[in-house]
């Protein structure tokens, strides 16, 4: 069996689906630690754009929206996002018009499942990113989020701050969104460091004085807080951390 | 800079009002300015209760005039007060936006000086973060009854929601309960709105609209005797006169000694089973006759949608390749968005109970009440039916009710700006 790795970015995606179509049996991976064994022959792919064009156009004929669904994703964190990805190509190129509700496929339901999941962080992300006022005005927030999403937030926030200066920054991909007031880029991020300005542990110690006083202590339900709001997004929530 | 302790003290009388929603407003941004609203709502965070925060609820003074007998913030009673500016609510409301803690703000107030006064300075803080702090995120903001119709407009120009709070189901309990607020007072202002709403809808006025987002309001339940039967049949009535987005209810917990109020709370089922109901009448086609007589209580036992089911198990099995949308949707175990994934997902093939497990549909409760190809997994046993289902809501009133049992140490249920 051939397995396609490529180097985890959608062309090269697009080139592995090109070249593994026409395959009986294989696998498509951005997962350099994927188990090798005896009979597998790995295929390391490259980008071709023009292979991609004509994969997306393939797609696109089939289904207008399929190619931005993609897209999102193979945001996933998850290893299995490009076979995932794959398979419902497989299946949208065969059915030949839209599935992406033909929720009795397997392929769709793994597929949706994955796309929720990314779109799904966007959604909380836009609740639970936490900005700082830095001595230079501009704000920083620090994140670490399951998928790879920071670009997809970054019109929400510049539609909302407009005039202020900010950056998100992904700590775990060492990748940062920065807007300048007019409009945004994405940069490689490795540390920062970050000098508060004055009034910001102010406003903090505010606000965890307002998010003890707004709970109702008699009503206890952690299990419900934490189902909505994981533990692992905590260590950037100021409510959430000691003191 | 606001004070920490007054934050506190507005903070903690306004945290049982129900409402936090920050949802049904697109309002846009403008050049210089800070926020937008999103249509779908933002949970900011979440509270050990499970409550979420989307908007930096607070009143603006809890420096009451009226002695409303269930009110924590009553004229007779002993807490301590505070009042804020509109500056000092706009600033923090600025900073707390701009670090992203919340969606925006919710504004309300107990009444201090007059009605008149206290909704001129609820509008003033409304429209100075409008217009002098150039803030476009969500603004809900409470109508003080009694005051002037054109400082309502006056703010619902500039926010985005408001609610004049019903209180009490019934007129004659707000006579007894709350002497000082009349029926009156409280649906005159809603008309105002929903008048003033429709007028911009028929002219197809597009800038500067009132309240987008709509009005809402809010009822204590347990407090007075009314049924479940005549909560909900106002509650219709409310939706269908003043076109409200949301009618909340908020169960009564015996803090306030007095022996106009019951010494027991209502409970978090009853409030549950309302909302269930309430759902119900907005998102499934239900009409209130069907879930509840004027004079009868929802059962404790089932949620009125397998309540309704099993009084009328002549409709049921439905077959899920071919029940039209409205059936499916009364499938006791089948919500909404299971409902529309089903009726999707047919159009590409039959569907068998594997299917819709793949699909998480949840199966069950739904499997006594549906077939998929002529096939039926249920009970063919009424009683057994029965106790399947009973057991899951024993369960969920187990829990309940313990959450609930310790509210004789809880401050209280309800306060003045109610």
């Amino acid at each position: 069996m051939k397995i396609f790795i490529t180097d985890g970015g959608s062309y090269s995606f697009f080139t592995a689906v090109f070249d593994a179509y026409s395959e009986r049996e294989c696998v498509i991976t951005s997962d350099e630690n994927v188990q090798m064994s005896f009979g597998n022959e790995i295929v390391n792919v490259g980008t071709d754009f023009e292979k991609c064009a004509r994969v997306q156009k393939k797609i696109a004929a089939c289904d207008p929206s399929a190619v931005d669904d993609i897209l999102i994703v193979l945001r996933s964190r998850d290893n299995l996002k490009e076979q995932a990805a794959f398979e419902y190509i497989k299946r949208l190129i065969e059915k030949k018009s839209p599935i992406s509700r033909a929720f009795n496929l397997p392929e769709v339901i793994i597929f949706d499942e994955l796309k929720h999941k990314v779109t799904g962080e966007v959604h909380k992300m836009t609740g639970f990113l936490r900005f700082m006022e830095s001595d230079s005005g501009a704000f920083y927030a620090p994140y670490s989020p399951d998928n790879d999403i920071t670009d997809l937030l970054m019109p929400h926030f510049a539609a909302r701050f407009r005039e202020e200066r900010f950056v998100i920054h992904d700590i775990g991909r060492k990748i940062a969104g920065i807007y300048d007031g007019h409009e945004w880029i994405m940069s490689y991020a490795g540390e920062a460091e970050v000098y508060l300005s004055e009034y910001e542990t102010v406003f903090r110690t505010l606000w965890k004085k307002y998010y003890r006083a707004v709970n109702i202590k008699e009503r206890p339900h952690e299990k419900q807080m934490k189902g909505y709001m994981p533990v692992r997004y905590w260590k950037f929530l100021p409510e959430k951390k000691d003191g | 800079m606001i004070d920490e302790r007054k934050l506190e003290i507005l903070t903690e009388s306004a945290k049982y009002d129900v409402s936090c929603s920050s949802s049904g407003s697109g309002r846009t941004n403008r050049p210089g300015g800070l926020g937008n609203a999103a249509a779908g709502g933002i949970c900011h965070s979440f509270t050990p209760d499970g409550r979420c925060i989307s908007l930096l609820k607070i009143l603006m003074s809890n420096e009451c005039l009226y002695d409303c007998e269930y009110c924590p913030n009553r004229r007779s009673a002993d807490v301590p007060r505070a009042r804020l500016t509109p500056d000092e609510i706009c600033e923090l409301t600025i900073n707390f936006y701009k670090r992203n803690y919340i969606e925006g703000l919710f504004l309300s107030s107990a009444v201090f000086d007059s009605p008149d006064k206290t909704m001129e300075l609820l509008c003033e803080t409304v429209t100075k973060l409008r217009k002098v702090y150039n803030f476009n995120g969500y603004i809900h903001v409470k109508g003080i009854p009694h005051s002037d119709s054109a400082l309502m407009m006056k703010a619902a120009h500039a926010a985005d929601r408001m609610s004049y709070n019903i209180e009490l189901p019934s007129e004659r309990s707000l006579k007894l309960l709350a002497p000082q607020k009349s029926k009156q007072s409280l649906l005159l202002p809603m008309r105002g709105l929903k008048e003033a709403i429709d007028y911009d809808r028929i002219n197809k006025v597009r800038k500067n609209k009132v309240i987008p987002a709509g009005q809402t309001t809010q009822m204590i339940i347990g407090a007075s005797p009314e049924s479940d039967g005549q909560i909900l049949k106002l509650t219709e009535a409310l939706y269908r006169s003043m076109d409200l987005k949301r009618v909340y209810y908020s169960s009564y917990i015996p803090v306030v000694k007095s022996n106009k109020l019951p010494a027991v709370g209502a409970g978090l089922l009853r409030e549950h089973r309302l909302y269930q109901a309430d759902w119900l009448i907005r998102f499934y086609g239900f009409d209130v006759d069907e879930i509840c007589a004027e004079n009868e209580n929802l059962s404790f036992d089932y949620d009125p949608k397998c309540a309704w089911a099993l009084k009328n198990m002549q409709y049921f099995p439905v077959e899920i390749n071919t029940a039209p949308l409205a059936m499916l949707l009364r499938v006791p175990g089948i919500g909404a968005k299971g409902a529309y994934k089903i009726c999707e997902a047919r159009k590409f093939g039959k569907l068998d109970f594997d299917n819709l497990a793949k699909m998480r549909i949840v199966l069950k409760r739904a499997k006594h009440f549906i077939t998929c190809n002529g096939k039926f997994y249920g009970s063919d046993s009424i009683a057994q039916v029965k106790a399947s289902l009973m057991l899951e809501s024993g369960e969920e009133s187990r829990t309940q009710l313990s959450m609930f049992s310790d509210s004789s140490t809880s401050l209280s249920a309800l306060t003045g700006e109610l």
